[in-house]
């Protein structure tokens, strides 16, 4: 785990804490794709408005905490702001809302819905010709929901390959309706489709970076461990789904993430 | 109205390169012409046949209004609205990104389908959504008044077509109600709005009544009714919706004369279906009659 990674947890783990609100362990899955896909992305954290930046869209809304200690530690927003998650009158509500958090592009929170918003972003980029590229990240949870597969259909059927979708595999399906060979899924709907340890920021930077396919919808199937850097969280997904960390607990976490 | 839809959009396409059509794989056909002109031209691509697929088309249709395009999202009544209430509650109103819906087939122009082809809410529904236009233009020029006075507003906004226009002609403005008929000393005002305002001005011929026109259920026009509020009011309207609207206005005195509470599953015609609820001539007039009494 890198320090950045490794801090970005931290920031999560304390603004729990402090707000009583929980949803750590999904946000922990997926701190390393966001990472690598704001290290590979143009933008600008002090103009998040640029028009010519590329477009983020966390469309498993409910990462949120996650999001935003990610766009803390690249200079959206201030890091003692991550406390006030779900306070009342806070701009960080437990769904992201674009009309109040610099860097949200798409207010989310129900599934299956930014996936296909950003679809239609990257379509408009295509018809003006402009280099604008479109990243959403997934869960496989998500991948329940048939508007996810209406839009890669469509996203392939228009060459949409300014349109990456990181899936975050971290498994939390197998309590209802998994999801088993993702990538073949993807690669019979015709994504160019790369499997990655979603762990591995070199990794996945490797894998933004790679030649496209030209013409096609690229799919990361990122392979995550829910609650990745504390086993406790890991090994209790269910218990700490929504949890937020007692004093004694946080310290417990604190130290497995700065052992991980 | 779908025909001009056609023409309209198609002009405006041409007109304006943010214009965007996106079809649920209907009226493909009218645009096949102007989108091979396109292409010969060397134009980017900006009318899509996306497919049997109303969600994902709501949600592209979002994300083409918040980069800078203006779609017109365009398919069978209930399939892209009563199917998609969240695509447009999420994506579009509390996203603040803006998308023209454009339906065709309301109420009953597939009275021979039965009811999954039938429109029996999207005008209420849509209606209370926050930020929604709602419109329902009554034949094909006002349809190109709206659409060409609201395309371009970055708002989410719906226009119900039919293919029953009423026949009457007069000037009309978006948001803005139109007294069609005042009686001196009316004890009631029918309000109505759309393609069954031709049933309605027929019914309402010889009777000591005002007649109001709609063509835009939100924003609904208060003045207008505000006017009328020392009669009874009578809401003639083939849809639900309309008489909603109309009591934003308080303390009015109102009645409705419309759907209902069943499923309209009889098949043949628009007309065998309005008969039998009592939305033709001789069913609004008795109902006004009886309200007049």
């Amino acid at each position: 785990m890198t320090p950045a990674c490794r801090q970005i947890r931290k920031n999560i783990l304390e603004a729990s804490r402090a707000s009583g609100h929980g949803h750590i362990p999904t946000s922990f899955s997926i701190i390393e794709m966001m990472c690598a896909v704001y290290d590979t992305m143009r933008h600008d954290p002090k103009n998040p408005q640029w028009a010519e930046r590329d477009i983020f869209v966390l469309s498993k809304g409910h990462a949120a905490l996650g999001f935003y200690a990610v766009l803390a530690q690249y200079g959206y927003l201030p890091v003692e702001e991550l406390k006030t998650f779900g306070a009342f009158q806070s701009r960080l509500g437990c769904h992201a809302d674009r009309l109040k958090v610099p860097g949200a592009e798409v207010s989310t929170g129900s599934l299956g819905h930014g996936v296909s918003v950003a679809a239609g972003m990257a379509l408009a980029f295509n018809i003006q010709n402009s280099p604008r590229q479109v990243f959403t990240v997934i869960g496989d949870g998500e991948s329940n929901e048939g508007t996810v597969w209406e839009t890669v259909m469509v996203a392939v059927n228009q060459k949409l390959d300014n349109y990456t979708i990181l899936l975050d595999a971290n498994k939390s399906q197998i309590r209802s309706l998994p999801l088993d060979n993702l990538a073949a899924r993807f690669v019979a709907f015709g994504c160019d489709t790369i499997e990655v340890d979603g762990h591995d920021l070199a990794a996945l930077q490797a894998a933004l970076a790679k030649p496209r396919e030209a013409g096609k919808p690229r799919v990361l199937v990122c392979h995550t461990v829910k609650g990745h850097g504390c086993p406790t969280l890991a090994n209790n997904i269910f218990e700490w789904h929504r949890k937020s960390p007692k004093p004694e607990e946080l310290e417990v976490l604190a130290k497995e993430l700065e052992a991980a | 109205m779908r025909k001009q839809f056609v023409v309209t959009s198609s002009e405006l396409l041409l007109a304006d390169d943010q214009v965007v059509v996106v079809l649920g794989d209907i009226s493909h056909f009218q645009f096949m012409g102007l989108q091979n002109r396109m292409k010969d031209a060397g134009q980017p691509q900006r009318i899509f046949n996306m497919g049997i697929c109303e969600n994902a088309i709501l949600s592209v249709g979002a994300g083409l209004g918040a980069q800078g395009m203006f779609p017109f999202l365009h398919t069978i009544n209930p399939f892209l609205t009563e199917r998609c209430v969240e695509q447009i509650k999420l994506d579009l109103c509390y996203n603040q990104f803006g998308a023209n819906i454009v339906t065709t087939g309301a109420s009953f122009d597939y009275a021979w389908d039965g009811a999954t082809h039938h429109c029996y809410t999207e005008l209420a529904v849509l209606r209370l959504l926050p930020g929604m236009e709602v419109t329902q233009p009554g034949n094909p020029k006002e349809l190109d008044t709206l659409l060409r006075s609201q395309y371009r507003n970055g708002k989410p906004t719906y226009f119900r077509l039919s293919d029953h226009s009423h026949p009457h002609n007069f000037p009309i403005q978006f948001g803005k109600a139109n007294i069609l008929k005042e009686t001196p000393g009316a004890k009631v005002t029918v309000m109505t709005a759309g393609p069954i305002l031709g049933n309605v001005a027929e019914a309402c011929a010889e009777l000591p009544v005002n007649l109001v026109y709609f063509n835009t259920i939100k924003p609904i026009d208060h003045e207008v009714i505000a006017r009328f509020r020392h009669t009874k009011i009578l809401v003639v309207h083939d849809a639900h919706g309309l008489q909603e609207a109309i009591h934003e206005v308080p303390d009015l005195s109102v009645a409705y004369h419309g759907l209902p509470d069943k499923f309209c599953v009889w098949y043949g015609t628009v007309h065998d279906i309005r008969k039998t609820i009592g939305l033709d001539p001789a069913g609004i007039r008795a109902a006004v009659q009886q309200r007049l009494a």
